[in-house]
């Protein structure tokens, strides 16, 4: 398992069909948007239809009627801000988040008409709040399509020789089927069940390799280079290829999350710092240098897209990442055979270093992609 | 106080022939070496009660170091383990109040570690003694004593539980003032008990002593730079602690468990270098509190009361955040507040090279289902989750006090 995103299924589902809630302009913290004046009288809300662009907005709300007032933005029922007690002939500041999308508003008492806030973004798009990251997003997508499928294609030859009993193959297929999984780990890794099932590793386990609930490439992984068997293992084979099938589904209706695209490369660099720098992924088949270039690889993709808005902001920092991308990309080179690479096991004590020197400086440069574009 | 020379030391003692009764003579002559004016501040000489009602190192105040220790009960019958629990009480009597130890002829190891010196300091030791649900199987006959709800610790979603790290017959909590005297009762009681019981597994916590010093008024900081525990039960409050930390007279428990309180402990990994290169914004989110103030967000002050029900959306305090979850102040959650007596604990590298660091997590309740588990229940899923790993630990329950020298730890537990 990933340094596992905590998101359920549900709450990830929830979140793409609030794609925008949390996405704010980083001007928006610089220079305040001067708020959008509301007053509520005895007769309601003045004016009684607003509209305002998604992102964030400040709502100066002014009681200018009889009674202490509490005024809320609806959505269907559920009340998504408010702002309490607001006494007469007083205002108050109600900031909130909003994605586009058509919204009420209460106006003091029960009995009056509700306000209507329409919520702008021209479109749904992924980043409609940040109009220059859509673009991006729309490429990453097509990128992260692409490697659902290869690894639904490559999945599905794999577990077929195992099923097949061909040992060899199988062991051959191995690696080149996971790399499309962790090239697009930041987003596959947001369906937590999914994400346990297909890449889970025995340390998630309190009975380590002998857990029963234990499924996944590194089960395989272990059957076929441990224990040096394609027996008994049809059950896990067909759930796997399953798990990428679902996987291919799901991502398919997803709307990337720009918190999770943005953050993207940092999230895969913090896995190969945390995981892949010490062999411990794939401890059976010693592939971890596949894994690590197809992290390296896919946070890249997303880098590379996200690049020409970077070097506006900050072209030093771009500069530095370009430089330990290319460090970790030679230093790997070094170890390639062929479309694959040598067993984790050649990996030399300076090459570990040099490498764990450039992750851990990458991992720093690259948190600062979300903050640097403002995405929080 | 009683020295050194308890049962179990007496036919050490008496084997030693004439020599070993002399210098016994001799020791026990000895001027006392305590300083007769003890210096004001001199916390070595800080007590905690070992003869109450309840085990202290529970609502006792938590002192900077803590040992958590857990054992495999290696006694084969009802009356081994009757002995284990009568010389535990008696280790944990003499070494949580102090005394002189007895010189041995030097030509044998000396009973005593040396490690607080010739006379061992209380330091303010506490030990608690709490039993896993594993000495409720068929080697005792203890089967149907076991307190209701007493189970195995199973995996959380977000856990990644090492069996090697898990569960135990028998739960050690050391809390003092400073590590050695923790290590240093540890280490009495494995080489007074080696027949009786083996160390499992360990983990050892601290706390910043100047926080601790201010107990009640500051609140520590976790590894993650957090104020951790503001809205923590006051252990002061007695009625509130029978009502949500000790198992009270005319519950469902056995009868022998009233006074006691269960125990949760969780080893919890914090990747704290990720955590370091996590947006302040989203770490404040994420628990739910300013980092510099620890002040509810969209609050003032530490202690100002979050007002949940005024914010059903979560505008100011995402409903997913740590301390919406972990205490929603609602009044059907009120059951499942919990005693935190959490500590930090740091212990070498992962493999990867990163820091092994984070909390070590123990709490008490009088119902484990109400209280530790409805929490986590809550919990199971928050972001949070993405930057700790649970990994060990397990759920255990806390033995009534001992009341008096006639009376011993597990005592009511093992004549029903």
């Amino acid at each position: 398992m990933t340094l596992a995103s905590s998101l359920t299924r549900q709450s990830i589902v929830a979140a793409a069909a609030l794609l925008g809630l949390h996405v704010t302009a980083a001007a928006a913290a610089d220079k305040p948007v001067p708020p959008v004046a509301v007053t509520v009288t005895d007769k309601g809300c003045v004016p009684a239809s607003l509209t305002v662009p998604a992102g964030r907005t400040a709502f100066r709300i002014k009681n200018d009627s009889r009674r202490a007032l509490e005024w809320e933005i609806l959505q269907g029922v559920t009340v998504v801000a408010e702002r309490e007690n607001i006494l007469p002939g007083f205002a108050q500041t109600l900031t909130a988040t909003l994605a586009a999308g058509d919204y009420q508003m209460t106006c003091g008492l029960l009995s009056n008409p509700k306000g209507t806030l329409t919520v702008a973004a021209g479109t749904q798009e992924a980043g409609a709040a940040f109009p220059n990251l859509a673009k991006p997003i729309a490429a990453y997508r097509v990128y992260v399509l692409s490697e659902v499928d290869a690894l639904v294609t490559a999945t599905a030859a794999f577990t077929e020789a195992v099923k097949a009993g061909k040992l060899d193959e199988a062991r051959r297929l191995y690696a080149p089927a996971r790399v499309h999984y962790e090239r697009i780990e930041p987003i596959a890794e947001l369906f937590n069940d999914l994400d346990g099932s297909i890449d889970a590793r025995a340390d998630d386990f309190e009975k380590k390799e002998q857990d029963p609930t234990w499924t996944g490439f590194h089960r395989l992984e272990k059957a076929l280079f441990a224990d040096k068997t394609t027996g008994g293992l049809d059950e896990i084979a067909d759930k796997l290829a399953a798990d990428t099938v679902e996987l291919r589904k799901r991502l398919d209706e997803l709307e990337l999350p720009v918190k999770n695209v943005v953050g993207g490369p940092a999230e895969l660099i913090e896995e190969v710092a945390s995981k892949k720098i010490s062999g411990e992924e794939d401890r059976y088949s010693h592939a971890d240098l596949w894994d690590f270039q197809a992290n390296i690889d896919g946070a890249q993709q997303i880098y590379g897209l996200l690049k020409p808005l970077l070097v506006a902001q900050n072209g030093k920092l771009v500069s530095r990442i370009d430089g330990n991308f290319t460090k970790v990309d030679a230093t790997l080179a070094k170890y390639k055979v062929g479309d694959g690479f040598k067993s984790y096991d050649a990996l030399t004590a300076p090459d570990k270093n040099a490498l764990k020197r450039s992750i851990t400086a990458l991992a720093e440069d690259l948190s600062k992609l979300r903050g640097t574009l403002g995405v929080d | 106080m009683r020295g050194f020379g308890g049962p179990g030391r007496r036919g050490l003692l008496m084997g030693l022939g004439a020599a070993g009764s002399a210098l016994a003579a001799r020791a026990a002559t000895l001027p006392d070496d305590r300083p007769a004016d003890a210096e004001e501040g001199d916390s070595t000489q800080e007590r905690q009660p070992f003869y109450a009602r309840h085990q202290s190192g529970i609502t006792t105040p938590q002192p900077a170091a803590a040992l958590v220790a857990a054992f495999d009960v290696l006694a084969e019958d009802r009356a081994e383990l009757e002995q284990l629990f009568r010389l535990l009480t008696e280790r944990c009597a003499f070494l949580t109040q102090g005394g002189a130890v007895t010189p041995l002829d030097p030509k044998l190891p000396p009973l005593d570690s040396g490690v607080l010196g010739p006379r061992v300091f209380p330091d303010n030791l506490t030990v608690t003694a709490a039993v896993g649900s594993s000495l409720f199987d068929d080697r005792f006959g203890l089967e149907d004593a076991r307190p209701r709800r007493l189970v195995a610790m199973t995996g959380h979603p977000n856990d990644a539980l090492d069996a090697e790290v898990c569960h135990g017959d028998l739960l050690l909590q050391f809390n003092a003032n400073t590590a050695e005297t923790n290590i240093h009762a540890l280490r009495d009681i494995l080489k007074t008990m080696p027949e009786q019981m083996s160390l499992r597994w360990k983990m050892e916590g601290f706390l910043p002593p100047h926080t601790v010093k201010k107990q009640g008024r500051d609140t520590v900081r976790n590894l993650m730079g957090f104020k951790d525990g503001t809205a923590n039960l006051d252990p002061r409050d007695g009625a509130l602690m029978d009502r949500n930390v000790w198992v009270q007279p005319g519950s469902d428990e056995p009868a022998w468990a009233v006074g006691g309180s269960y125990q949760a402990v969780r080893l919890i990994r914090m990747m704290v270098e990720r955590w370091d290169r996590t947006p302040l914004q989203e770490q404040e989110t994420i628990f739910g509190r300013d980092k510099s103030e620890g002040a509810p967000l969209g609050m003032g002050r530490e202690h100002d009361e979050p007002d949940y029900a005024a914010d059903p959306a979560g505008v100011r305090i995402p409903r997913d955040a740590h301390i919406r979850l972990a205490n929603p102040r609602t009044e059907d959650t009120q059951s499942s507040l919990i005693l935190r007596r959490a500590f930090n604990y740091s212990r070498g590298l992962t493999k990867a090279g990163q820091l092994d660091m984070g909390l070590l997590f123990v709490c008490f309740q009088a119902d484990l289902e109400k209280g530790f588990l409805a929490v986590q229940e809550r919990l199971n899923g928050e972001p949070l989750e993405e930057y700790i790993k649970p990994f060990g630990g397990g759920y255990f329950f806390a033995l009534p006090g001992v009341l008096s020298q006639d009376d011993f730890l597990g005592r009511a537990l093992l004549a029903g």
